[in-house]
């Protein structure tokens, strides 16, 4: 399953899990101070996003070019906009920072 | 409409689990997965990620299926998750795109860190057919029995990954 639903994306797509993985495995671990209030957790999280942007930003660009690139040719794309339509996903709102509630 | 929810609990940290679930595929307990690419991932303005994955996963039909309805064996799936490193919770819901005449299956599952510094998951699965013709209610008890025998192999793969996870971070600190 390290594929990709078309061949052609597959290395890109193995160049942009890795890419992400990394920076993920960091995202998730805020540094202690960072949570310590809403703000510098904003400023927090903006860092990562550009860290982001800059590590992974062009393999993701050229990785969902490749893969928008695919749904088309499959047809996918459609039954994608469909089932967003049909079932509009509606997701609770984004917990807010200070909150720590449990569902 | 079937439901069905089951929860058990990790020994490790919210944050490595989270990561062992992201990582899950490709895993051998999750050999019907085909292909996954990820089709949008944007971090929040309140510092969540979220992602959204399409799946290809091979299925195994059921003898009574209506053979001319469902006409493959592979089908897409599509995974939208929501990632909360401070509020350390991570949701993430899987349910076909195809087929959803015959069925609708939405499972979702909730990760978070407990009080006492483990990880508790909630698995929630829902299956609705409105197929009709005598056959609804032995599709959502397929669907469900399916589901069933899915969160133990999920599980299982999902420990897989965390145990090499733990298994690599050793050797990165004894390394130093």
């Amino acid at each position: 399953m390290a594929q990709s639903l078309a061949s052609e994306c597959t290395p890109l797509k193995k160049e942009y899990d890795s890419c992400f993985n990394a920076w993920f495995e960091g995202y998730l671990e805020p540094a202690v101070s960072a949570s310590s209030s809403p703000e510098k957790y904003s400023k927090y999280s903006q860092r990562k996003a550009e860290e982001f942007q800059q590590k992974c930003g062009s393999v993701w660009k050229e990785y969902k070019a490749c893969v928008q690139k695919a749904l088309k040719e499959k047809g996918l794309d459609a039954m994608l906009q469909q089932s967003r339509e049909e079932n509009p996903l509606s997701r609770p709102p984004p917990l807010p920072p200070s909150s720590n509630s449990s569902s | 409409m079937k439901y069905h929810s089951q929860s058990f609990f990790y020994d490790d940290p919210w944050s490595i689990v989270s990561l062992a679930y992201f990582l899950r595929y490709p895993n051998p307990y999750a050999s019907h997965i085909i292909s996954c690419d990820v089709i949008s991932r944007i971090v929040t303005p309140a510092g969540t990620l979220q992602t959204t994955r399409l799946i290809l996963k091979r299925g195994s039909l059921p003898r009574w299926a209506p053979k001319g309805i469902i006409s493959r064996a592979e089908s897409w799936v599509l995974e939208e998750s929501e990632v909360d490193p401070l509020g350390k919770t991570l949701r993430c819901t899987t349910k076909n795109l195809e087929f959803t005449k015959v069925m609708k299956m939405e499972e979702s599952v909730f990760i978070r860190q407990t009080e006492d510094g483990q990880t508790a998951q909630t698995t929630e699965a829902r299956v609705l057919s409105g197929f009709g013709w005598g056959l609804t209610k032995r599709i959502e008890s397929h669907g469900l029995n399916r589901f069933k025998a899915h969160v133990q192999r999920s599980r299982e793969g999902v420990s897989l990954i965390l145990s090499l996870l733990r298994e690599s971070r050793l050797q990165t600190m004894t390394l130093g």
